[in-house]
């Protein structure tokens, strides 16, 4: 076998004997009558959406197994962190997962805070669920749309990026930027929302149920759709579990775990919503999911609306953070489960260590598993579903 | 067994030098490296802990050893515990746990070419991630590449 960014591996003489080598949880093929190949997907490629590729093993158009070669994008961020003071690492958070720089920003200051012991005003509670939340719909949108190019539906594309231009401006007014957002800061925020978030917010919310509504009949409950995601791609909730899959690829497993409810943090426990869980893992549930999901955000937004209490934006910190020597490990739900930071410091202005947990890096080696013995076609099917933001898996 | 009480005084009883470190509240086990394939099949099967979140090291230059952290979380418990296993910097092995949790597989992988850790017994020990013509484990402390530079100290003042 050729290492990870080489080649693809040589077609050897036993292909069933190359593919027990690399996936021995997995009984090994019977011998094939037909002749099988070797098909290279990536690592340009308009289904892989970022640079990764995936190595099949076919036969006929039977996938017999699959390698994935991840990588392209690794920047060493780890090691760059260790030599960057630890309020200057926020914004490369965000470049880490572009579609969730809300939730990345959040799980590295929590982490920070938590060293600091810092305690946090309601306020920057509420706006932080807010954008969190916002950026969950946001990253469902662009979900939604990617996947329906992916599966030669073209409208809703239009449709979710109508939606997803209003989140963005209110976004951008709040912190300057439209997608790499680098609002949090440890402590709070580098502004105050302006005054004309919540008169957004509300048209916003006042509209986005039907719209949401209309993107379920136009894509998901779609018959063409549920033909090509319906039992496709199932995943069983111990096997998604054991691959330390979260975020809605698990919850389609008939796994309503989230770590908002796991172990809450900020005012989640007080708010009122619902963990959907898929019953099948296929799929089509996992793209249920994410519809389900972007209403109970709305929810959340509602009641974080009513509830925003008055207040500082930012707490006082010192101007030379030095958190004393310790670890943590903060993690927060993001559009595509948990992102989590566990940072170590040994005093100094700089961490010792910095650990990145991402969804995508756990959910995506799963892959193999879900697709062996499918079709080629259901390769781009089921890979869309899982939402995979690939700077995110090779950080 | 699920209460996080049950499950705090059977690693208890199991790990008399479980500790907790500063902030973290999660408790914090050493384990041997030999020991490590027996003592994460007891707190997988017989605890519950069902989720590996991660695997990950920390290099130690001053002692001279590599430290594998395994962070794990139980579903039905909603607790975590922290498995540390300290290997030499120079020849570190430890066994493999890859299947008992599928998603260790990628994160040794990644574990052993940024910190030059041998795990035996894994099924697919090539590079994960960085190029195969790169040399050192990058995330060691004395690791230098000529792209890699240090911060200026005007600012780290």
């Amino acid at each position: 076998m050729s290492e990870a960014s080489g080649l693809p591996p040589t077609p050897t003489p036993t292909p069933t004997a190359s593919s027990s080598a690399t996936a021995p949880s997995v009984p090994a093929p019977a011998p094939s009558t037909s002749d099988e190949f070797l098909l290279n997907v990536g690592p340009q490629h308009p289904a892989t959406h970022g640079v990764l590729r995936v190595v099949v093993t076919m036969d006929g158009e039977v996938v017999k197994d699959l390698q994935p070669h991840i990588g392209y994008v690794h920047r060493g961020l780890e090691k760059l962190f260790e030599n960057r003071l630890y309020e200057q690492i926020i914004p490369y958070t965000d470049r880490t997962d572009y579609l969730s720089a809300m939730a990345n920003n959040w799980a590295y200051v929590s982490a920070v805070e938590r060293l600091l012991g810092l305690q946090i005003p309601k306020k920057v509670e509420y706006i932080r669920v807010l954008m969190a939340e916002l950026n969950r719909i946001n990253s469902h949108l662009l979900w939604l749309a990617a996947y329906g190019l992916d599966m030669g539906a073209f409208t809703p594309f239009l449709y979710a990026f109508r939606d997803r231009e209003e989140i963005t401006v209110m976004v951008e007014e709040a912190s300057g930027g439209r997608l790499t957002t680098n609002y949090f800061r440890i402590g709070g925020f580098t502004h105050d929302l302006p005054a004309s978030f919540f008169p957004r917010l509300q048209k916003f919310l006042r509209r986005f149920g039907r719209a949401v509504d209309e993107l379920d009949t136009l894509l998901v409950e779609n018959a063409i759709f549920v033909a090509r995601t319906r039992g496709v791609g199932v995943i069983s909730r111990e096997r998604a579990i054991s691959y330390g899959m979260t975020g809605p690829c698990l919850r389609a497993s008939n796994a309503p775990l989230d770590v908002r409810r796991e172990v809450p943090y900020s005012i989640y426990p007080s708010l009122d919503f619902e963990i959907p869980a898929g019953r099948n893992g296929d799929t089509w549930d996992r793209s249920w999911v994410r519809i389900e999901e972007m209403r109970q955000s709305l929810r959340i937004l509602r009641q974080a609306t009513e509830g925003f209490p008055e207040g500082e934006h930012r707490v006082k910190v010192p101007r030379n953070l030095e958190p004393p020597a310790g670890e943590v490990y903060s993690a927060v739900e993001g559009p595509r489960g948990e992102v989590g930071f566990w940072v170590v410091s040994e005093g100094g202005r700089k961490p010792y260590r910095v650990k990145m947990r991402k969804p995508s890096f756990s959910n995506f080696s799963a892959l193999p598993e879900i697709l062996r013995g499918l079709k080629i076609a259901d390769l781009v099917a089921v890979m869309g579903s899982l939402d995979l933001v690939v700077p995110e898996i090779d950080r | 067994m699920s209460s996080p009480a049950e499950i705090l005084a059977a690693l208890r009883a199991r790990y008399p030098g479980m500790e907790s470190r500063p902030v973290d509240p999660a408790p914090q086990v050493t384990v041997p490296p030999e020991g490590v394939r027996q003592e994460l099949s007891f707190l997988r099967g017989d605890l519950g802990f069902d989720f590996l979140v991660f695997v990950t090291a920390l290099d130690r230059p001053a002692e001279a050893i590599i430290e594998l952290v395994y962070r794990l979380f139980s579903y039905s418990a909603r607790v975590s515990v922290v498995v540390r296993v300290r290997v030499p910097r120079d020849g570190g092995r430890v066994p493999s746990v890859s299947d008992l949790y599928r998603t260790a597989e990628w994160h040794e992988r990644e574990t052993a070419e940024l910190f030059g850790v041998e795990f035996s017994g894994h099924p697919d020990p090539r590079r994960l991630l960085l190029p195969d013509d790169l040399e050192g484990f990058p995330l060691r402390k004395d690791f230098t590449h000529p792209n890699l530079r240090r911060l200026p100290e005007v600012i780290a003042e």
